[in-house]
């Protein structure tokens, strides 16, 4: 409920710097024309969302219970990681990094030999199908 | 029509590397439109890569193979598991699903299939026919006009989504306002760049989209994902009976044309396609107390008419590059990325590359019958695959996707971004496809705007100079006031459907 009530603020709020944001002349009207209405409709959706205050968001309590909230971190996390180092290591190594961490972690270390044979497979497909047939030149 | 050009796309489609591509393309297509939760939007986008370096006409003919295979496989899973692919397949779950309980499955198979044949098939002929007199007559729109257009478009899609329509304006005007960082074209102004060279060109609205789709739905998906069930069940023979098939005939001829002309229609798409397809068939049938029970008709006549949807929705976005949905958006997105730009000049300066994809369509849909009868065993095990380790692997489709746009590592933090903004818009119940749209025709839209006020020196008076602009203008505000008549229709229909269910509880 609390996310709830700082998300729609926080919309709300994105919108306030915008409004003064922009140039003079003619690049102003349309993305200030569009603030306006933006600011318009968070409001409309603000108080809208006030009045269902009471009611539960089921999928907000999912996305903080259980497994949900750390697979979602993680899986963003190990995409940061990624980024990080795809350039450094190279597109096979990190990617079959990346992709065997998320399976590990998701699927479960029980499942361990899938997890390899899926990582290593589709990588090494992957890496084959975009740089040799397609032509994409990858780190 | 003419003939020759027909001819000619004919000979490209019919090209062994071609027929190829629309055969991988409508197995992965169905693969991925098979797995819950993911659709032919997700589809598309995380399969766009692999057309970066082919030839336009190719790459077309592989997006819309992509495309309508993920419609196909969409009704897979509703059928087998009861869980939408996406929207479109709902309508497959009410007679799908329940005759799959029944033992029935391999039957139902085979007739959404034939009636997903059957309907693509129709309405790739009324494409035949329809496109390029709309084509020609979009030539004579003016700046003022597509505007219009574009607002009519971004106003029927907001509209469509029934009883949110107040997120669904937030989720379009944060697309417009996405649309507006990066140079500006007309002045060169930089706008809402935050000092960031990166975002000089704008923002790539693939990876917005790549983001929401591919990485948002993952994410999402991780919500239930313990819970998702597992259930095994028998096939067995993939084909109809005669009976069964003399009762979905009617259905399934009528339910084509049905859906092709919604699928024309800015904003609307398969789902309302299928569900307009299921209701007209149901109020139409003897045997309504049948339907939802795993009634034959009703499997086939939704199934009919959001594939021929989804034929009719290349038409706008083919003759007037204004896509209706948000697959077509994500298309469109991918065909200017491949230098090609659909709208009217498409005919005149291309007709081989158009009439090369109407004749893929045909060739398309043979195919998907045929993989969706003949290989539905290895579908079927597909659909087995856990979850668990499908969704990594989209999640890696998406990173690489990404990286082949620009080959900037940069742009990976932009795909989590937006992949963690997807899943809140699913969580807080935004419409997506508003926003996608946005961002797509935003940039267009402003410039036309912007052009349609110089060319009358400053008055806004030139909205409604003309017979045509006016027209929109009136739709615009029609579209508006939809939701106000659908509530009107549901609420008639839910008194009847919980007459129908006090009905049926003591009958």
């Amino acid at each position: 409920m609390l996310i709830l009530y700082s998300i729609t603020f926080l919309i709300a709020s994105f919108n306030l710097p915008k409004a003064n944001l922009g140039n003079p002349n003619a690049p102003m009207y349309f993305p200030a024309g569009l603030s306006i209405f933006m600011l318009l409709f968070s409001l409309i959706y603000f108080i809208q969302e006030l009045k269902n205050l009471d009611k539960d968001n089921e999928y907000i309590r999912q996305i903080i219970t259980g497994r949900t909230p750390k697979l979602i971190g993680f899986t963003i996390l190990f995409g940061v990681v990624y980024a990080f180092v795809f350039n450094i290591l190279g597109f096979l190594v990190s990617t079959v990094l990346y992709l065997g961490a998320l399976l590990f972690y998701i699927n479960g270390r029980k499942k361990w030999l899938v997890n390899i044979v899926v990582t290593l497979s589709f990588s090494i497909i992957s890496w084959y199908a975009f740089s040799e047939l397609l032509g994409v030149s990858l780190p | 029509m003419d003939i020759n050009s027909f001819m000619d796309g004919l000979s490209i489609a019919l090209q062994p590397v071609n027929i190829m591509w629309i055969v991988i393309g409508g197995f992965l297509g169905t693969v991925v439109g098979m797995l819950p939760g993911l659709g032919p939007a997700t589809a598309v986008a995380v399969l766009i890569p692999i057309t970066f370096s082919m030839n336009p006409v190719s790459a077309i003919i592989l997006m819309a193979a992509i495309y309508y295979g993920a419609m196909y496989g969409g009704s897979r899973s509703s059928i087998l598991l009861n869980t939408p692919g996406d929207g479109s397949a709902i309508a497959a779950t009410f007679d799908g699903y329940p005759m799959a309980q029944k033992g029935q499955a391999g039957p139902a198979l085979a007739i959404s299939a034939v009636a997903s044949f059957i309907g693509g098939i129709m309405a790739v002929f009324g494409f035949l026919f329809l496109a390029e007199p709309l084509a020609n007559f979009a030539l004579k729109f003016g700046p003022a006009e597509y505007f219009l257009l574009m607002l009519l478009t971004l106003s029927a899609i907001v509209a469509l989504s029934v009883g949110k329509m107040v997120k669904g304006f937030l989720a379009m005007m944060i697309g417009l306002a996405l649309a507006t960082v990066g140079i500006d074209t007309q002045t060169g102004v930089y706008r809402f760049t935050m000092g960031i060279p990166h975002f000089s060109d704008g923002i790539d609205f693939l990876i917005v989209i790549i983001g929401v789709y591919a990485i948002g739905e993952v994410l999402y998906n991780f919500l239930n994902i313990d819970q998702q069930k597992k259930e095994k069940k028998k096939v067995g023979k993939v084909w109809f009976s005669k009976d069964q098939w003399k009762r979905s005939k009617w259905p399934i001829i009528r339910s084509g044309p049905i859906g092709f002309l919604i699928g024309v229609l800015p904003g609307a798409g398969g789902t309302i396609a299928s569900m307009i397809g299921y209701t007209t068939q149901k109020q139409l049938a003897k045997n309504p107390e049948e339907y939802g029970e795993g009634a034959v008709e009703g499997l086939a006549a939704p199934e009919s008419s959001n594939n021929a949807a989804s034929v009719g929705a290349m038409i706008p976005l083919l003759t007037m590059g204004i896509p209706g949905s948000g697959t077509t958006a994500v298309m469109l997105g991918a065909l200017i990325m491949l230098g090609l730009r659909p709208g009217p000049l498409l005919f005149e300066q291309q007709p081989d590359t158009v009439w090369a994809l109407i004749n893929s369509m045909f060739i398309g849909n043979i195919a998907l019958v045929i993989i969706n009868i003949l290989l539905v065993g290895l579908l079927v095990k597909i659909l087995d695959t856990p979850a668990k380790v499908l969704y990594p692997i989209i999640v890696l489709l998406a990173f690489i996707g990404t990286y082949t746009l620009s080959y900037s590592t940069i742009d990976f933090f932009l795909l989590l971004i937006f992949g963690v903004f997807g899943l809140f818009m699913k969580v807080l119940d935004f419409p997506i496809a508003p926003l996608v749209l946005a961002l797509i025709v935003g940039a267009d839209m402003e410039q036309n705007f912007r052009m349609a006020v110089l060319s009358s020196s400053g008055s806004l008076g030139i909205f409604f100079s003309s017979g045509v602009s006016i027209a929109l203008m009136i739709l615009t505000i029609l579209s508006l006031c939809y939701p106000l008549i659908i509530k009107l229709v549901n609420k008639k229909r839910n008194n009847k459907n919980s007459a129908e269910e006090k009905f049926t509880k003591t009958s």
